[in-house]
């Protein structure tokens, strides 16, 4: 067992102890936070309702968690079994990214304690976009504990658990996808329809027209794709419907669309920027042959974003407020110069790719343009009005690098804990 | 549905409306100012010297705003009334409705068929989702409060409800001393409205300010300079908001079904492929 899991070598002391400090910051700062109002730790004010919280760890964080989704739709249902032993480290991201998004919403929700309201069936408003977001959340959170089980399972060699695991797993996602889609339609049809597909496929694999993936039940990987697909492209339609106070620069119909594009474009960013860092940090060789197989695929999921997101800023005529001299169109050219342009052009080219540093900058540079299009959507392009303005408070920062921090010291403890990385992991292409 | 009519042009700017609305609703008073420079410096305020309090916030549900406006070559006062609007015409059609009611996901803020539109505190999971989708900046938030909610005018729904004659009409139209602020069926005073414009024609701006604005509200407003210049939001389209989401509301169906039955459809054929492939490989392998 003990060979399968990560020995860290020598203890990075100085980086955990700058985590664990971040992280009690943070935890104080939250405390504050709940005492004495949001007023008291933010430069939150009733022109500015949305701030960094909401760009950076909430649209930003799931971004950054769409390495899970992307990742197990090309091995498991496209199959590129070669990528198997970066499944696992892909889902624990995104089942951490998402944990922690949803603490951070707690923390940014005036009232989260009673987030539970949202999934009363009295109170069900489906046609809120808030509502698709939160039942995102919840099931799509739901999904992914469902993908890490087989890691604590095999941890603690429960054989039987695993079997039934694999036996009640696809049940549970037809009872999920099914309720998750009544809820957004309140209609009964809808859900009879997925409950029907869903069922239906799950019985042809059963005796045999479909061949089965084995072990992990191919519906918990459609499940987790489907709603990430949803979830992504419903954070962008969050601000469709303010057309009046989003500059034209990045207000447009095609919101959840362009969500939906630049999560799947960064999130195979998100995979190989944490392949070499995360083997660095463990001192491991990154895997730089399956990191380099993956990054091929990004000039192509990069362009297609850049396309989109110019040919949208053309057509609609946006495109004379990018000329203009204020914030909204430096941060815009930052945005696709930085955050497209400079990593297409570094990812394109074949010398570069090839290397590790090459890899690195083009991973992080794609991860950055992500995280300004998410911040440049929620807040700098936000018009309301001019007597009030936002910029974050300094306890902002810190209770989102808390978040960060405890998210990353959580990701260390189950990486030495339990099979993520290593043999066991990836046996199945051993 | 139950509607109010602003007309500036007969406004005194006593505030008699502030004061009998933070009556009604037992609302803190504010420590004011005037306007600090930073403040001054901002647009809004370039002709608002005399504006105190400076916005609505989570203690003042409405605000006669002060505007300086260079009328027949005289400077002059001219009052606007900062408050809900009421959006929508329609608490059935979903696709109509205000937008703060639209984007709620628990249904705390409520259309209601009288014309109000109403919030259930007891709802609010404080996501502050209707402030960034209301057009005029209504929703207010109690920033210093470890358990905010979410608080704005309710054109005294909870006035409206006794229904006891004199009691009907909310408090602020109730108070005003010279009929600037009526209240009554919206169809009524919007006639009544558009008579005011016909009959003095020189007197009013040719507009009625809530008539159309995203898809017409229950408060309407008569000014005597274009809007603009008291700064009321001018750019809002004649639709409802709720429009611009209701289309990617409807997709959530169609999309779970077309990926579901596309996934299913690529998976088999990849693994049919993948699977013939190893057999070809095997096959040849025993040769």
């Amino acid at each position: 067992m003990s060979n399968t899991l990560i020995a860290e070598g020598k203890p990075r002391v100085l980086g955990q102890f700058v985590l664990w400090v971040l992280l009690i910051v943070g935890v104080v700062l939250t405390a504050k936070r709940f005492l004495f109002g949001l007023g008291s730790t933010t430069n939150l004010n009733d022109s500015y309702p949305w701030g960094f919280w909401i760009g950076f760890d909430i649209l930003t964080g799931i971004a950054l968690a769409a390495g899970g989704f992307t990742l197990t739709a090309a091995i498991y249902i496209w199959g590129k079994k070669k990528y198997h032993p970066l499944a696992r480290p892909a889902i624990l991201t995104a089942l951490l990214g998402y944990i922690f998004f949803v603490i951070a919403l707690f923390i940014d929700l005036g009232r989260g304690i009673v987030m539970w309201r949202m999934f009363l069936p009295w109170n069900w408003q489906h046609e809120s976009v808030m509502f698709e977001v939160g039942w995102c959340v919840a099931i799509y959170s739901t999904i992914l504990v469902f993908e890490f089980l087989p890691s604590v399972l095999e941890r603690f060699k429960q054989q039987n658990l695993m079997r039934l695991w694999e036996k009640l797993t696809p049940i549970a996602v037809i009872v999920l996808i099914t309720l998750f889609t009544y809820a957004m339609t309140s209609s009964p049809r809808w859900a009879a329809v997925i409950f029907a597909i869903t069922t239906l496929f799950e019985l042809l694999q059963m005796i045999g027209v479909v061949p089965r993936s084995r072990p992990v039940p191919i519906l918990l990987i459609m499940a987790g794709v489907l709603l990430s697909c949803l979830h992504q492209s419903s954070l962008g339609s969050l601000f469709l419907i303010i057309p009046h106070k989003l500059s034209p620069l990045w207000h447009t119909p095609l919101l959840p669309i362009e969500f939906l594009l630049s999560a799947i474009m960064v999130g195979p960013a998100m995979v190989v920027f944490e392949g070499i860092v995360s083997a660095r940090i463990f001192r491991r060789e990154p895997e730089l042959e399956l990191l380099s197989g993956l990054a091929k695929a990004m000039p192509i999921l990069i362009s297609i974003y850049l396309v989109v997101r110019v040919v949208d800023v053309a057509v609609r005529g946006a495109v004379f407020n990018a000329f203009e001299l204020n914030p909204q169109a430096v941060m815009f050219w930052a945005e696709l110069a930085i955050g497209s342009a400079l990593p297409l052009a570094l990812l394109a080219t074949p010398e570069i790719a090839r290397t590790e540093r090459g890899l690195f900058w083009g991973s992080l540079l794609t991860v950055a343009g992500v995280f300004i299009h998410r911040l440049n959507v929620s807040v700098i392009g936000i018009q309301a009005h001019t007597w009030q303005s936002y910029s974050p408070a300094a306890s902002e920062y810190l209770i989102s690098l808390g978040v960060v921090a405890g998210g990353l010291l959580a990701f260390r403890y189950i990486v030495r804990n339990f099979p993520v990385y290593g043999e066991s992991a990836s046996r199945e292409t051993a | 549905m139950k509607a109010m009519l602003i007309d500036s042009t007969r406004c005194l700017g006593c505030r008699g409306c502030q004061v009998a609305c933070k009556q009604w609703n037992g609302l803190e008073g504010e420590e004011t100012s005037f306007l600090p420079a930073q403040k001054e410096a901002a647009p809004e305020f370039a002709n608002r010297g005399y504006q105190n309090p400076h916005d609505l916030s989570a203690k003042t549900w409405t605000l006669l705003t002060y505007n300086e406006v260079e009328l027949g070559g005289r400077l002059q006062w001219v009052f606007g009334k900062q408050q809900c609007m009421h959006c929508g015409l329609d608490a059935e059609d979903r696709n109509k409705w205000p937008a703060c009611v639209v984007s709620c996901p628990v249904q705390a803020l409520e259309k209601t068929k009288e014309g109000p539109v109403i919030w259930h505190t007891e709802r609010c999971i404080g996501c502050r989702y209707c402030m960034l989708a209301c057009p005029f900046h209504i929703p207010k938030f109690e920033w210093d409060k470890a358990w905010p909610s979410i608080r704005k005018c309710t054109m005294c729904f909870d006035r409206l409800a006794q229904g006891k004659e004199g009691f009907t009409e909310p408090a602020c139209s109730k108070t005003c001393p010279t009929d600037a602020i009526v209240s009554g069926e919206r169809d009524e005073l919007l006639a009544e409205a558009h008579r005011r414009l016909e009959e003095n024609p020189g007197k009013y701006y040719q507009h009625i300010y809530g008539e159309h604005e995203v898809g017409g509200t229950c408060v309407l407003h008569l000014s005597s300079v274009p809007f603009e210049q008291l700064h009321y939001p001018t750019n809002l389209p004649d639709e409802p908001l709720a429009v611009n989401t209701s289309r990617a509301m409807k997709a959530p169906p169609y999309v779970i079904v077309a990926l579901t039955l596309g996934m299913i459809g690529v998976y088999s054929a990849r693994r049919r492929k993948i699977e013939s492939e190893a057999k070809e490989r095997e096959g040849s392998g025993h040769e």
